[in-house]
């Protein structure tokens, strides 16, 4: 039966203080240090950063014993661990959890370049023992965090369609939680993510892209992982893996085919948390701050339970969808103005004349949409048979079709041009163009297969 | 009377030991370093064989060889224990406002009573210590508790260093410096 619990403890595992540590060699020679992370694991683990190997990594292979005191920055209390070592770990989540901390902290103190994660030691935490009782009162926010959580839900549980459950989500993370800065992105089937909406910039950034492991949103979602920091750090940096990845394929000579991204240029606290939807990570949700160490374990653990209702609400509403057919085209005046729609097979990326609009699967549905507009000028279309057209390529699984059609619309509206989706209905809606198009299908060779 | 401005033996005698000090005491800069508000960890081996970590309050040294390390008694009395079972010691001392370490170890150490002029030394040392972890971005108020203890419960650990290492962060972190 365990006599501490280590929960309670957590704010001494945010890596603000630095922490101690002892370790013994197997002659019985103690061995002091200071160590830059202890972090919390569960109700009986902690994780210790490895970064160098030095004496304390020997007597640790020797001996698997430890003894840490941590101090809660908040209230300066302090405790005592006895731990003993259980294992290394050197990728998956736990690790990319404590590298993204570490850069923070590394940051913090001009050490970015000396201090680098080699791996996560857990351990089993054996006591507990309270060195220095609580010496500061922890400073008070604003709208306690399950209020705020709760509060929050409510307005997620009233979305009715995607569109309004992303909006609820931004708009409840600035009104409930009083986050600044806020992103919502959904994931591609190959592990890209797409800004969806945004709020706090000044622009919206709708469209887009993060890389797989691209900065903290980019980890979150490979590892299926909330990822937090918080100081600046180098590291996190979005961007850079875009403009490697376009150089290696040739693209910079060309119209730059993406969106820049929105986020603040030097962010001093970041959240990514991961959107998990039937298992599968669907999404990510981002939050920043000019503040250091603006989200603390309590922020990350509210934001986990609205990321989990999201899921929860996507999941439904994919199942929920009507089975409507196609209703009769309506008569649209076509307007005036010509317009040419430039579609690149390699990547799906339309170009509206000569400025870059989206790609990936949502460049795929408009080019869609489009062919079929202009062969047959069928107007009114359903979320549904898009889902059924395999020539999409959507995962059978949690494929996110309606966050694409969300960031499709919204792209659109943004450029305000030639082209609209309208919602006509529960899972339906209409091609509204204001322009005579031109489609034209720039990389013939290699054109898919649309129907 | 004017101040004397001519060289003396003494100075002579300082400055050879300086430059090729006895290796029993330790060299002027690092006892400058150890009384210069820097933040002890304390490594010891209790009696069930288990490692025992504590934090000190300050550092004294004594005719450049006793290192005396300042701690508090009442939260610390697995340390005590471990000491006075005959435990190794090893303390690693940390300026927080360059991480300059410095590790110090030793076969064994012992309980000492503070001496009389030990308690306004710790505030000196801690005031200096404070002061440094504002600048690295503790608040004021994080700063003095990290430092705070309590003036009656200190006692010393008394100790003749074997091995000195470097504990600065970076590469060669762990050398140990020959004497």
């Amino acid at each position: 039966m365990r006599s501490f619990d280590l929960g309670a403890l957590r704010g001494a595992m945010e890596g603000v203080c630095a922490s101690n540590l002892c370790t013994c060699d197997a002659e019985g020679m103690p061995n002091a240090s200071m160590i830059s992370q202890v972090h919390w694991v569960d109700s009986d683990h902690v994780a210790l950063s490895y970064q160098f190997f030095n004496k304390t990594r020997a007597n640790l292979l020797a001996t698997r014993q430890a003894s840490v005191s941590m101090t809660d920055a908040r209230t300066m209390a302090r405790w005592r661990l006895q731990l003993d070592y259980v294992e290394t770990r050197t990728e998956g989540p736990l690790f990319e959890v404590m590298k993204a901390k570490l850069a923070g902290i590394a940051s913090l103190h001009g050490l970015e370049d000396v201090f680098r994660l080699l791996g996560a030691d857990i351990f089993r935490v054996l006591s507990v023992e309270e060195v220095s009782p609580p010496m500061l009162e922890p400073p008070r926010r604003g709208t306690p965090l399950l209020a705020a959580a709760r509060a929050c839900m409510n307005d997620l549980a009233a979305a009715t369609d995607f569109d309004e459950l992303a909006d609820a989500a931004l708009d409840g993370l600035v009104r409930h939680f009083g986050i600044a800065h806020a992103m919502l992105l959904m994931a591609e089937g190959d592990g890209r993510l797409y800004a969806i909406g945004s709020r706090g910039y000044a622009a919206s950034g709708v469209g887009a892209e993060v890389m797989p492991g691209e900065g903290v949103i980019g980890v979150a979602a490979r590892e299926g992982v909330p990822i937090r920091i918080g100081h600046f750090s180098a590291d996190y940096r979005y961007g850079a893996a875009l403009g490697a990845a376009a150089l290696s394929a040739g693209l910079l000579a060309e119209a730059p085919r993406s969106v820049p991204f929105p986020g603040l240029r030097t962010p001093h606290s970041q959240i990514a948390v991961p959107i998990l939807s039937e298992g599968c990570v669907t999404g990510v949700l981002f939050a920043e701050s000019d503040e250091s160490l603006r989200f603390w374990n309590e922020d990350e653990d509210a934001l986990v339970l609205i990321t989990g209702q999201i899921g929860a609400q996507i999941a439904l509403l994919r199942r929920d969808e009507p089975a409507a057919e196609a209703p009769l085209p309506a008569a649209v005046a076509p307007g005036a103005g010509l317009v040419t729609v430039r579609h690149y097979a390699r990547d799906d990326s339309v170009f509206l004349d000569h400025d870059y609009l989206i790609k990936g699967v949502a460049g795929a549905i408009l080019w869609r949409l489009l062919r079929e507009h202009c062969a047959t000028g069928r107007t009114d279309f359903t979320n549904r048979e898009l889902r059924l057209d395999r020539s999409l390529r959507l995962p059978l699984h949690a494929e996110n079709l309606d966050a694409r059609l969300v960031l499709l619309r919204r792209r659109l509206e943004e450029r305000d041009g030639c082209l609209r989706l309208e919602k006509t209905g529960r899972g339906q809606f209409r091609l509204v163009t204001a322009a005579r198009l031109v489609l034209e299908e720039a990389d013939e060779a290699q054109a898919p297969d649309v129907a | 009377m004017a101040t004397n401005v001519y060289a003396t033996p003494i100075d002579d005698l300082n400055a050879w030991r300086s430059a090729a000090p006895d290796p029993e005491t330790l060299p002027p800069h690092l006892v400058a370093f150890l009384q210069g508000g820097v933040f002890p960890t304390i490594g010891a081996r209790g009696p069930d064989g288990r490692p025992m970590v504590a934090t000190g309050v300050g550092t004294r040294v004594e005719a450049g060889q006793t290192v005396r390390v300042l701690v508090m008694r009442r939260p610390n009395p697995g340390l005590i224990e471990a000491i006075a079972a005959g435990s190794a010691l090893a303390v690693t001392f940390s300026r927080a406002r360059d991480h300059r370490s410095i590790q110090l170890k030793a076969a064994s150490a012992k309980t000492t009573p503070v001496a009389p002029d030990d308690i306004c030394e710790m505030a000196r040392q801690t005031a200096i210590l404070a002061d440094e972890l504002t600048e690295i971005g503790y608040t004021r108020a994080q700063a003095d508790a990290m430092v705070s203890h309590d003036p009656d419960d200190l006692v010393s650990i008394a100790f003749r260093p074997d091995r000195i290492y470097t504990q600065t962060p970076g590469p060669g972190a762990g050398a140990e410096l020959e004497r």
